[in-house]
Parts: C-alpha cells; structure tokens; sequence
C-alpha cells in the first residue's frame, strides 16, 4: 500500500530516529512511504488562532493531493492536527500506531521473543486526547509486547502528561511531572512522541526510553539491542 | 452596561477559537477539569473553570492565572469535560489576546515564518542565551542521541486558500 508520508520538524531533526525506524518498519512490511512534497510544519501547539493553526496544518493534506488518500504522520502533535485539519475530507489521516494492529505487524518475519522482559507503554497525550482525534486502540503495544511474551506495567501513567511542552519554557514543570511517570515505571519505557522521548531521557536517571518502532526492529531481526 | 463593555474585551479570545459566548452557558462548574488538570501535579491548585467563566461573564481573565503560563495541553479537562470543552486551546487564544509570548514560542513562529518549518538549530541558537541561563546545558550529554546536523529547506504556505 502507498501511503503520503508526513514526517514532521522533528523527524527530520532531532527525533531522525524515530523517522528512520518508521520508513524502515513500513519498508518491511510491504509498503511504500511517499513524502508530501514541501510540507510545511503544523503549527504544533504554539498558535493561539485557530484558523491560523488550521491554515498550516490544512495547507499539508492540499500538498498530499495526488500522492495517496492516506496520510501518515508520525509525531502525535503532526497527526493530531492534520487530522482535525482534514475534517470530514477524503482523505484519511493516521498515526501509524493506530495502523499497528497485530494482523498488521505480522509481516514483520518476528526473530526474537520477548519472554522475560518487562516494559512500561506509555502513550502521553495528543496520541489519545482529545477523543475526535484520538487513536482508537489504546492498548496497541502491551498487546505486542504481550504476544510475544514480554510484561507490561504503568496502566496508571500511560495517559499522564510528561510535560514536554513546557520543556523549554518552564523547565522545572516538565522535569516533576517527568519524574512522576519515571518513578511509577519499570523496564524500558516504551514511546511514539518525539517530546516524550526527551523529555523522559533527559530526566531519567537509569531509565531507557525507547521508541516502538525500535522494539519491533529488534524483535524484527533488524536491531542488535532494543 | 459593564458587561457589554467588557464583553469587547473577550470577542477576540472568542474570534480566536471559534467558541462563541453561551458556548461556555453550559459549564456549572463541576470542576471536574480541575480535579483531572495536570497542572495541578505541580501543586499550583488551578481551576481551569475560573478561565472560561471569565469569559462567560465578559470579564477579564486574570493575566496572573497559573493555567496561563503552565497549561500543558494534555487535553485531560477537555476529554473529562461533560461538554468537552477545549480549554488548552481557549487558554491559547487567552495568551494571544493579552499578548504573553515565551522567547521559545517567539523563536518557534520565527522559523516558520522564515522557512515554513522548525529548523532546530536555528532554535537553539536564538534560545542559547535562555538555555545556558536556566541549566539545560547540563543536559548535553544526554541530547547527542537527539542531534543531527542538516540544512534548512525553505518551503512554501499557501495559507487561506
């Protein structure tokens, strides 16, 4: 399937991982991500018009036009907006997680079980509030983790806020709600936002944050270490 | 005669999230948005309702209200709000109003401005004062993960088409 590829400012930056691990995840499976040509950023959270942040995000389905109807947009941020830019149209906006269901995934040629290993799924935000935008599966990584044998903890924290838009704003506010989902966690600390990944790394002490799509990587024969 | 004064007070705030006034008639303060609301996490004691009754009643919001300068966006009142009121984004159109702006959000719209995208390193070198200020440079070694040098790509936006 061909899919209008939108990476986001910071998968092109500071989140490249995250963006090399979803091309690469979407390579394997058969599929083929098309870039929207000259997207430009969605406005994130940082406009306080709303049509404003509307016209931005709604100028990227307009360039998606004649590459496929279906957009995905990794960061939660990107998706979140895109999607409500996009309304009721024709075009159908995703966050790849939401396309992750098991059936989905099982292309992945599985190499290594995960028998033994405990994880802490974390979700955050805009991947699953407000409902309109939400993605509708909100257990999409315990029950990979779990298919192959691995532990998931945190139902308590998974839908927390870490704070990562207050990040370089008012820093110590990220840094206490960070530590809150920190402490309440164990194992490695499962992923799919760009801020979240920071924000969680930069206040973790030995805790690992890693994103989903390196789990199924590794799992997938393709990544030495988680 | 006060209300209708001070209600032009707010018709930007509304103009600006696309609520209109009597949208904000059905909140009887059940606080349930306070009592989900991150930003009390932080023990800073809000109730996101002051915000929208203000509103309501065409009174000014209070430039010091914590919610303001904290408010995460987590979406938490809204998906608890009976009406899901989307109060992080009738908090944004507030700031716009009264005009508070955060050096990273300045820098932010800066950049889209001029290349239609974040360009990260373009952010860092505009905050690299403010950064170095408040103790993110301790942080450093564990961002390598997170940096990667490329150039800027200036793209086009078409906006109200």
């Amino acid at each position: 399937m061909e899919f209008a590829y939108y990476p986001g400012c910071s998968l092109t930056g500071s989140a490249k991982k995250f963006d090399k691990g979803i091309r690469r995840v979407f390579s394997i499976l058969g599929h083929t991500l098309v870039d929207i040509p000259d997207w430009n950023c969605c406005g994130a959270f940082e406009y306080g018009d709303k049509r404003e942040l509307m016209e931005l995000s709604g100028e990227n389905i307009r360039k998606a036009r004649g590459i496929s109807k279906d957009i995905i947009a990794p960061c939660p941020a990107c998706s979140r907006n895109l999607k409500e830019a996009n309304g009721d149209s024709t075009f159908n906006v995703y966050n790849p997680i939401e396309l992750f269901s098991l059936d989905f995934l099982s292309g992945l040629n599985i190499k290594r079980d995960l028998k033994g290993q405990v994880f802490t799924p974390y979700y955050g935000c805009v991947l699953i509030r407000p409902k309109e935008t939400a993605i509708p599966d909100t257990n999409v990584m315990e029950g990979f983790v779990k298919g192959l044998g691995g532990e998931t903890v945190g139902e308590k924290i998974k839908d927390r806020c870490c704070g990562g838009s207050q990040f370089f704003i008012n820093k110590w506010a990220t840094e206490r709600l960070s530590k809150m989902i920190l402490d309440r966690s164990k194992g490695i600390i499962l992923v799919f936002c760009p801020l979240c990944h920071m924000a969680l790394t930069t206040f973790s002490n030995k805790e690992r944050v890693v994103y989903f799509t390196d789990l199924l990587l590794y799992v997938a024969g393709e990544r030495a270490h988680i | 005669m006060q209300r209708i004064d001070s209600n032009e007070i707010n018709e930007r705030v509304f103009e600006l999230t696309g609520y209109r006034r009597q949208d904000f008639s059905v909140c009887l303060g059940c606080k349930i948005c306070a009592s989900v609301c991150t930003v009390n996490d932080l023990a800073l004691n809000v109730n996101p309702q002051d915000i929208l009754l203000s509103l309501f009643m065409g009174m000014e919001v209070d430039k010091g209200h914590p919610l303001l300068k904290y408010c995460t966006n987590c979406y938490q009142c809204t998906n608890a709000c009976p009406w899901g009121i989307r109060i992080p984004e009738v908090i944004r159109a507030v700031r716009e109003n009264q005009g508070i702006e955060t050096l990273f959000e300045r820098v932010f719209k800066g950049s889209i401005r001029i290349w239609g995208r974040v360009y990260e390193p373009y952010i860092f070198l505009k905050t690299g004062l403010f950064l170095a200020r408040e103790g993110y440079l301790k942080y450093m070694p564990k961002w390598t993960e997170y940096m990667s040098f490329h150039l800027p790509k200036k793209v086009k936006i078409k906006t109200g088409s």
